[in-house]
């Protein structure tokens, strides 16, 4: 399923090229939040982006968005730099953004509205979206009486319904429980398979990272660098119980490199 | 269904825990009858007003000029609060201005209301919608202007055009607070209205208060301040019937 190349949607390829980010203080300072980051997203791979809180790899992430400026280098998609929020770049949230005052297909609708549908073929669109997270009996449901992985999987619909080229999800299972996480992560995947979206997937779970992603790179703070970058070629899908040699040496790599860097910094 | 009656057992028991007390203490002879009416006194007063008439006739009267102040000082509020929160060239221009108003209570503005608008209606909506007005705008502007900025970026990233991020986005995300300050406003109004009736009207609860003042009256005055809190009370149930429709996933 992976390593393929997909010819008929060769766009969502997204560079990063010496990347820094700083913010300014209340003191008047500035703190360093990330510099020095060069990643490569090829068009529709999965990579994921693992560090401890405060690692700054959020910050990137919003910075892909257009949601913050950058100070230094900078971020191309399909050659065009970044120079503001972007409806071709999708966000998936931690805490979902969904408008609590639409029904479930009335968020996704609201992601449709831009392309200027007639109002049948937007609903039947939407109505789609929500059928691909299997939540298309949901879909006159308000968010506040989904559970949370409903909420974030009619997230997943209305993000994917848009047909973003790049899709960035920001700890998007951190809020859920573990075995909800375990299905949202087929889920993701398979919603994935059918848009074959350029994926940057941050997270502090390890194995998170390892079950879906083609490549991670591993984040230090102070300030936010990468200090690792590896594939990951096993095929898909993978599961946490039966894990292979590949995945046993990248996590215990990965959590090395974590826990040396965090004890070497506290 | 049984929360709602179990609700209405309750305020009619601690409302005839009240009326006995009053009663007791007005048949005491503690107080002076005069001074203090007794429950029973001040129902035939209220039946002699209703008898006459005016006891509609002011309800409609103070009604209407509650309403029609209301409703101006609501659709500024909204409007204002909107701009100062939304827009910089407002929020510099009238925000320190509007909050210097604040502290001034509406009965001080009385004298200057009636001097710029006589004593006829004008005032009266001059004062109310004064009141309501403040209250309104601070509750509209404190929501637009923090409106969680995830939604906003999620708009924006899903292509959502400036206008379309106002009217879908903005204005639901503030519709709660909008509608504690019309919540507010309400209660408010009923306030200012009994300080612009008490001087310079014919007609009105507040002027029968007055009036009643003038004839040691007390029962009357009783049945006044009975009709501002019946009235007060449903209008402020009202208000979150019709609230918690309209904001249907906040409960307000």
């Amino acid at each position: 399923m992976d390593n393929r190349t997909d010819s008929a949607a060769p766009s969502g390829r997204v560079d990063i090229e010496n990347l820094a980010i700083s913010f300014e203080l209340p003191g008047g300072d500035t703190l360093e939040a990330v510099s020095d980051v060069d990643i490569v997203l090829e068009a529709g791979s999965f990579t994921a982006l693992i560090g401890p809180s405060g690692c700054g790899k959020s910050t990137i992430l919003n910075a892909v968005a257009g949601f913050v400026p950058i100070s230094g280098g900078q971020i191309k998609i399909d050659n065009e730099p970044v120079s503001g929020i972007n409806p071709e770049v999708g966000v998936v949230f931690q805490q979902y953004a969904l408008f609590p005052w639409f029904t479930a297909i009335g968020n996704v609708e609201f992601a449709l509205k831009r392309l200027q549908l007639p109002r049948a073929e937007r609903r039947e669109r939407a109505l789609a979206a929500l059928r691909e997270v299997g939540l298309e009996d949901r879909a006159s449901t308000y968010p506040g009486q989904l559970s949370g992985g409903m909420k974030q999987r009619v997230a997943l619909a209305r993000t994917f319904a848009s047909e973003p080229k790049v899709l960035l999800m920001d700890e998007p299972f951190g809020a859920l429980d573990a075995q909800t996480r375990i299905a949202m992560h087929e889920l993701l995947l398979g919603v994935w398979d059918l848009h074959r979206t350029t994926v940057l997937f941050v997270t502090h779970d390890v194995d998170e990272a390892l079950l879906l992603s083609d490549r991670a790179h591993i984040m230090s703070t102070g300030p936010g660098r990468i200090i690792e970058s590896l594939e990951v070629t096993s095929s898909r899908p993978r599961k946490v119980d039966e894990m292979t040699e590949e995945f046993l040496t990248n996590r215990n790599k990965i959590m090395k490199l974590l826990r040396h860097h965090t004890v070497a910094e506290s | 269904m049984t929360n709602q009656l179990n609700q209405l057992l309750k305020v009619a028991a601690s409302l005839t825990g009240v009326v006995v007390v009053w009663w007791a203490v007005a048949i005491s002879g503690l107080i002076n009858p005069l001074l203090f009416p007794t429950p029973y006194t001040v129902l035939i007063a209220a039946k002699e007003l209703y008898e006459d008439g005016i006891l509609i006739s002011d309800l409609g009267i103070s009604l209407a000029r509650a309403s029609i102040g209301f409703v101006i000082g609501a659709i500024l509020g909204i409007s204002v609060g909107i701009l100062t929160a939304r827009t910089r060239f407002f929020a510099i221009a009238l925000g320190p201005f509007l909050n210097l108003l604040r502290p001034i209570p509406a009965i001080a503005l009385v004298p200057i209301a009636i001097v710029w608008f006589g004593i006829g209606e004008g005032s009266k909506y001059f004062v109310i919608a004064y009141t309501v007005f403040l209250a309104v705008w601070l509750n509209t502007h404190h929501g637009t202007a923090h409106v969680a900025q995830t939604y906003i970026r999620a708009a924006r990233s899903l292509g959502a055009s400036r206008l379309r991020e106002f009217f879908e986005v903005i204005i639901p995300a503030a519709a709660p607070h909008i509608v504690v300050g019309l919540r507010l406003g309400a209660a408010l109004a009923f306030l200012s209205l009994v300080a612009a009736e008490l001087s310079g009207a014919s007609a009105g609860i507040g002027f029968r208060l007055q009036d009643a003042r003038d004839y040691i009256r007390t029962d009357r005055m009783f049945v006044g301040l009975i009709e501002l809190g019946i009235l007060g009370a449903l209008l402020d149930q009202f208000f979150v019937y019709v609230g918690n429709k309209l904001v249907h996933w906040e409960q307000l």
